[in-house]
């Protein structure tokens, strides 16, 4: 399982993909596919327009999937920017690849 | 109301409402953890009591106001049972003074466990209560915090603004499937009203509409109620239940 999630993040490309899925079936969304979602399109307000309360559950999918601890909203805010921000956070966060094996805490 | 594979924590649950409220989920099949502050003898007791019912219970002693306790026993619960479905933050202790005599101490303490354990046992369950998309938080107030009282300007405060921590909470995680509400007790036979000068009682029971003071058995089926999928459609409520007092 370790190696597989290793594998997932290490792949940007498979990384942006599952992010995407994780996006759409977290929040149920029902008129948009993952397919839809362009990687640099904003996730708030003007792009995908979702909100401060999807952002809870995607905090959360995000921990439950990759052990990433995102505590400060601004972090979040941050990194929740579109897909392929977002992916770039976990790259750099993911416990797997940190020197230090600290896990962010905002 | 059947609250078989729910797990169940409540604060302050070894004497009182909170006693009540834990043994009714016991005997609806939850399983239930108690939290308790200092109370051994009350927690053995509770112990014994929940013995003879088929839940699965954990008692758990420790300060809902010191961060590090509150992570240790929730964190007990979430490793015993995997998940916490429901949350009654009823511990809750008074320090009756006027202004004018109240010191400092007695200020910081009623909010601290009152309000800031209110705070920490929710921040404590609310991760994993978003990640199960379920959750019910019931907060137990006082009419205290909707009309004041004199004497009461301390926990007075604490319980009116854990109502309004109550309906922001609400509103933060309604749409995940999780209800945050509070119970008002009025004036119920516990041992705290026990200790109380019999003429005081006779006249709290006489400003009473139903005339008599209401038990803890009646609060803790508001609570499962509440609890409960019945009330699937209600959050952000204070629901009072003292005999028509305020």
């Amino acid at each position: 399982m370790r190696r597989k999630l290793e594998t997932i993040v290490s792949d940007t490309k498979e990384l942006r993909s599952f992010l995407k899925r994780m996006i759409v079936e977290t929040l149920k969304l029902e008129d948009i596919t993952a397919e839809d979602i362009d990687g640099d399109t904003p996730l708030f307000r003007e792009g995908l327009g979702l909100d401060s309360i999807d952002a809870l559950e995607l905090v959360v999918a995000v921990e439950k999937h990759f052990d990433v601890i995102i505590e400060d909203e601004n972090v979040g805010k941050e990194a929740f920017a579109s897909v392929n921000v977002l992916a770039g956070f976990i790259q750099t966060e993911y416990k797997g690849f940190s020197k230090n094996g600290m896990r962010f805490a905002g | 109301m059947d609250f078989t594979d729910r797990t169940v924590i409540v604060t302050g649950g070894t004497k009182g409402i909170g006693k009540a409220v834990a043994l009714a989920f016991a005997h609806q099949g939850a399983r239930v953890a108690v939290i308790y502050g200092s109370d051994d003898q009350g927690a053995a007791d509770m112990q014994a009591e929940l013995e003879t019912t088929a839940s699965l219970f954990l008692v758990l002693k420790g300060d809902i106001a010191s961060p590090s306790a509150v992570d240790k026993m929730i964190g007990e619960v979430l490793q015993e049972w995997k998940r916490v479905d429901v949350l009654v933050n009823n511990a809750g202790i008074v320090r009756d003074k006027m202004l004018m005599f109240q010191s400092m101490e007695d200020w910081d303490r009623v909010l601290d466990v009152n309000l800031k354990g209110t705070y920490l046992c929710s921040k404590a369950v609310i991760k994993q209560m978003v990640a199960n998309r379920f959750g019910r938080i019931i907060n137990m107030v006082s009419p205290s915090g909707i009309t004041g009282r004199a004497g009461q300007t301390n926990y007075a405060a604490s319980k009116g603004a854990v109502i309004a921590f109550t309906k922001s909470l609400a509103r933060e995680v309604a749409r995940i499937g999780i209800g945050v509400n509070c119970v008002c007790p009025g004036v119920i036979a516990t041992p705290m009203t026990d200790k109380l000068d019999p003429d005081n009682l006779e006249d709290l029971r006489r400003m009473i509409p139903m005339g008599r003071v209401g038990t803890p058995q009646e609060v803790a089926d508001a609570v499962l109620f509440l609890a409960s999928d019945r009330a699937a459609y209600i959050t952000g409520q204070v629901l009072v239940v003292d005999g028509g007092l305020i």
